[in-house]
């Protein structure tokens, strides 16, 4: 009879677990890396609309970032792919090409919806006259300069090509008297397959360059100018030796340690920097200008353009439940959800004029500089092959011409010729 | 004499052999603000076992730990009942096709893991296998049977006929036969290649990675790989999440060591 | 026994076997005579178009060289320290034989991306504990960098590889020594045989065969290692360490010319058939398979 009574019990509380599954539409979201800030972050925001939205579940699953296309393209093929994800703008071209992602310009109020954000940066997700994606968090590149380094040697960040040289060769010394430099003026990113250009590009569009022609049909990156730009890394790398020589090795991480450590005075890098910093080298401090221009653009310093990125929150074309998950990307990006990247370090930019327009914005000196770039930045342009185009082409050639495998010169051309024939569908 | 001097060399080697191993370790005990300093220490400041904690509160580490057991241990089982069966058929009997069904298993090893994960994973999909441990346990005995077949043909054949003949003299039946007189002189082999699988899976990342979804089916492995982010990396809870990941495994290896040497002895190398 | 009950016993195996083999090799052949893009899908058929492109890549061809030397480096390099591991534990000296065999066997037990990801700090320029030691003892300049170097990048993720693989050559040779038959020195210490010749003329032909199933499984495994290279180099810098495994996933992942990557994946499975059939075929000259 004990025994009856013990199975009755466990047998309905297995029913009761069983049954508990409610009718709430399920909604998946994978994000993508993140600062681990963030991702607390985004996990209480999807409680939270979960609490607010009942009959909704979003279901949060975090991934890793370094897999991040294996696992999009195998879920893609076997139709398992999330409804929501994280991904970066200029990936907007490639899978808005090929129908991955939902137009959500096609939602009622995406009018209303559009008016949130700084125009050029909604910009950034439209491909082909469709909109693939509410902004998440903005990136402009800038350069970053240790403060203990400049302060020591008696300078000033650098604002011209000639003065980002000469700061490099000053700050590039040995310290500890055994004769051997240990301590170098600019590091770059190299170990990270396609991270290379993005450093690259911001020098080529401050100098006047562009990657490719408006129409998207020609490369122009071989121009006198984005060359000059090229030139200016290979010199300093080959004749004043200022340039990290182990970057082809270096990644993100590895530059955060360098620069921590005071082995390195200047890196090419974004919002994320502060936050890496903040974990490794807690109260450490760095100045925070835009890219430096050629020397005849002094006047320009203010508008030309660097390179702007973002990672945004498309939605998956074939979802099941597109208006639930319209629901919840808004609440993610929306205005009250972007004053959390001011108030807090999540790792970018706020995309909302209501937030970098606002007083706690105003406070944050760093801020001030990403906002002003930011007005201006120019995106790598929306063809589907530019991520191609960046990661096979421009980062190869570019880091063979630093290392002196190839001229500057004869590396873009090769280069711009490989390029051209990817645009052209030729390879 | 010859111990005094080789004792402390074989010591030595060690110590050096596991160099990158006691790094890890190292890296492990330190806050991240420690993990990369220059010169680099052995010992910092602050050491301590805050990472391992901190590696639990960062992803659902004991979930994952249970579902590496989970799927080790059962992919162990599965490979070595079917495994043993074909090293079995392979070793007793002579039938046609037997090289060629040899030489197919040897070249199931040779297609890159990056052309086979799309097809699995289609197939594991459509099978509603995707994301579950079964899927994952199948998927690796898959990959572990050419292996360990290989590895029992040649247990088996080292083990003379005569003993099976001999208690089928005796009277036993074929299936007792076997019981009796063979299992007994081919647990060393087996039990090695029990731990060649076990460890097979266990380590395996790539297939995981793809083939799992969700905290309820992921591996460690995979779960080390979260580590590494877009901006940078938790290197001292990976190594700590590095260094009891491999504590089962060593454990195991441990306490079967004797058996293991001695059953590569009694035939592996056919 | 019935005459069916080999292929009964082998049907478990088999259909194992054809869900990892079989299924995914029809798939790759099918595709790679396609023109398959990640994202937009099947395409049209191009006949050997696909092969054609992957010759015509100077990648392809840089990534074959390495494959080779680091399968031949790797699988070489752990043989040896392997086979002198085995010969050291061979000859016991009571527990502190038994402590370092298991210590020697550690790298092995260590998962693969855990090994790569050691080795990296390991060989950073700047903060690694190898650095530190070789600047001190003035073997290299202060600040060499191993990995970002494309003279020595390839090289250093042979090495990790050999530190992964070798405790398996060790074990799988101590095994093979132990079963050389004690006579067979006796014998030569009886005929005043020096314990060199004895080496070359007893150890070494008895562990003939062992040796010719590592070599086999050791260059079979680093043609397909792919987590190794993945994780410590990508492949750079600037592809001086691209090999085979990664390129096919570079194709297929980062191109998204599936077409290309089953050509690459096809090519090099008929390379390592190959390879083991003109392998096999001269082993076969000694023993029965």
């Amino acid at each position: 009879m004990n025994r009856m009574r013990v199975f009755i019990f466990l047998f309905s509380l297995a029913a009761l677990s069983c049954g508990r599954k409610d009718d709430a539409i399920e909604i998946q979201f994978w994000n993508f890396g993140g600062t681990p800030n963030f991702i607390e972050w985004v996990r209480n925001r999807v409680d939270m609309f979960n609490k607010t939205h009942p009959g909704v579940r979003v279901v949060i699953s975090d991934k890793s970032w370094n897999m991040i296309r294996e696992i999009l393209y195998a879920n893609y093929s076997a139709g398992t792919a999330p409804d929501i994800m994280t991904l970066h703008a200029n990936e907007a071209a490639d899978y808005g090409e090929a129908g991955f992602f939902y137009p959500i310009n096609t939602f009622p109020d995406f009018e209303q919806v559009k008016k949130w954000y700084q125009p050029n940066l909604l910009e950034s997700t439209r491909y082909k006259g469709n909109y693939y994606g509410l902004p998440g968090s903005a990136i402009a590149f800038v350069l970053v300069c240790n403060k203990d380094l400049f302060d020591a040697e008696g300078i000033t960040p650098p604002k011209t090509w000639s003065e980002f040289r000469e700061a490099a060769r000053r700050l590039t010394k040995g310290t500890d008297g055994d004769g051997s430099i240990d301590q170098y003026g600019l590091v770059l990113l190299g170990g990270d397959k396609g991270g290379f250009a993005y450093r690259l590009a911001p020098f080529i569009l401050k100098a006047g360059g562009r990657i490719l022609s408006d129409d998207l049909k020609t490369v122009t990156f071989n121009s006198p100018r984005a060359v000059a730009a090229l030139k200016l890394f290979t010199d300093m790398y080959q004749v004043d030796h200022s340039i990290t020589p182990g970057f082809l090795a270096y990644t993100m991480s590895e530059i955060g340690d360098l620069f921590c450590s005071n082995k390195v005075a200047m890196s090419i890098e974004g919002p994320w920097f502060k936050v890496m910093v903040e974990e490794k080298s807690p109260g450490k401090e760095f100045y925070t200008v835009p890219v430096p221009v050629p020397d005849d653009m002094l006047d320009q310093y203010d508008t030309a353009p660097t390179l702007q990125d973002m990672v945004m929150y498309p939605i998956n074309a074939h979802t099941k439940h597109p208006n639930e998950a319209w629901e919840f990307v808004k609440f993610l990006r929306n205005e009250e959800a972007d004053m959390s990247w001011v108030q807090k370090n999540l790792g970018g930019i706020a995309t909302t004029v209501h937030a970098l327009n606002s007083p706690e914005a105003a406070s944050r000196k760093d801020w001030l500089v990403y906002k002003n770039e930011l007005a201006h930045a120019l995106p790598w342009p929306p063809h589907p092959s530019i991520n191609a185009i960046a990661r096979n082409v421009i980062t190869p050639y570019g880091e063979k011409a630093i290392v002196g495998e190839l001229t500057p010169s004869v590396a873009m051309e090769q280069a711009a010729r490989e390029a051209q024939a990817i645009l052209e569908g030729r390879k | 004499m010859r111990q005094v001097v080789k004792a402390p060399v074989m010591i030595a080697l060690a110590l050096v052999v596991l160099v990158p191993f006691l790094w890890t370790v190292s890296t492990s005990l330190k806050p991240l603000p420690e993990v990369n300093k220059y010169p680099p220490e052995w010992i910092s400041p602050n050491m301590g076992l805050k990472p391992y904690g901190d590696m639990f509160f960062y992803l659902p580490f004991s979930r994952y730990a249970l579902n590496s057991m989970i799927v080790a241990s059962s992919a162990t089982v599965l490979t070595l009942l079917i495994g043993s069966l074909a090293g079995f058929a392979f070793a007793r009997f002579q039938f046609t096709g037997k090289r060629a069904l040899l030489l197919v298993f040897l070249l199931s090893q040779m297609l890159p893991g990056a052309s086979v994960i799309i097809p699995l994973f289609q197939l594991l999909s459509s099978t509603h296998l995707y994301d579950t441990h079964i899927g994952l346990i199948l998927t690796h005995t898959s990959i572990l049977l050419p292996f360990v077949i290989w590895l029992l043909y040649g247990f088996f054949t080292a083990i003379p006929r005569e003993v099976e003949d001999a208690a089928l003299i005796d009277g036993c039946s074929r299936l007792s036969a076997l019981r009796r007189a063979i299992l007994p002189l081919a647990l060393p082999g087996i039990g090695a290649t029990a731990l060649f699988a076990f460890l097979g899976s266990w380590n395996e990342f790539f297939f995981a990675l793809l083939l799992t979804n969700s905290d309820s089916a992921r591996t460690i492995p995979v779960g080390i790989g979260l580590f590494v982010g877009e901006y940078s990396d938790v290197w001292n809870q990976m190594s700590a999440a590095a260094v009891l990941f491999s504590i089962p495994p060593l454990l195991l290896f441990l306490l079967t060591r004797r058996t293991f040497v001695k059953g590569l002895a009694a035939g592996a190398l056919q | 026994m019935k005459r069916s009950t080999p292929y009964l016993l082998l049907a478990p195996a088999l259909l194992f076997t054809a869900f990892v083999l079989a299924y995914p090799l029809v798939q790759n052949i099918v595709n790679s005579f396609r023109e398959i893009s990640l994202i937009k899908g099947a395409g049209s058929w191009t006949g050997f178009g696909n092969y054609a492109n992957v010759f015509r890549d100077a990648l392809f061809w840089l990534s074959f060289r390495n494959t080779v030397v680091y399968a031949i480096v790797g699988t070489v390099l752990a043989l040896l320290i392997g086979l002198g591991f085995a010969l050291l534990l061979n000859d016991r000296i009571g527990k502190i034989t038994g402590i370092a065999g298991f210590l020697y066997t550690i790298p092995w037990v260590v998962s693969p991306v855990v090994a790569g990801f050691a080795w990296k700090w390991l060989l950073n320029d700047t903060f690694g504990i190898a650095n530190h030691w070789l600047v001190s003892a003035g073997i290299v300049k202060k600040g060499f960098s191993w990995l970002g170097n494309p003279q020595t990048a390839l090289l250093c993720v042979a090495v990790a590889r050999v530190w992964q693989f070798y405790p398996f050559a060790m074990v799988m040779f101590l095994a093979g020594l132990q079963t050389i038959p004690k006579e067979q020195y006796e014998a030569a210490a009886v005929d005043g045989t020096s314990p060199l010749r004895g080496f070359y003329h007893i150890t070494l032909p008895n562990l003939r065969s062992v040796t010719s199933v590592l070599v086999l499984l050791g260059v079979i495994w680093s043609f397909n290692d792919f987590n190794m290279v993945f994780v410590m180099t990508r492949g750079g810098p600037i592809n001086a360490s691209m090999v085979l495994p990664v390129l096919v996933r570079e194709y297929s992942f980062v191109h998204f010319d599936v077409g290309k990557g089953s050509a690459l994946s096809i090519l090099v499975f008929g390379l390592l058939i190959s390879l083991s059939f003109v392998y096999l075929k001269v082993l076969s000259r000694r023993e029965s398979l």
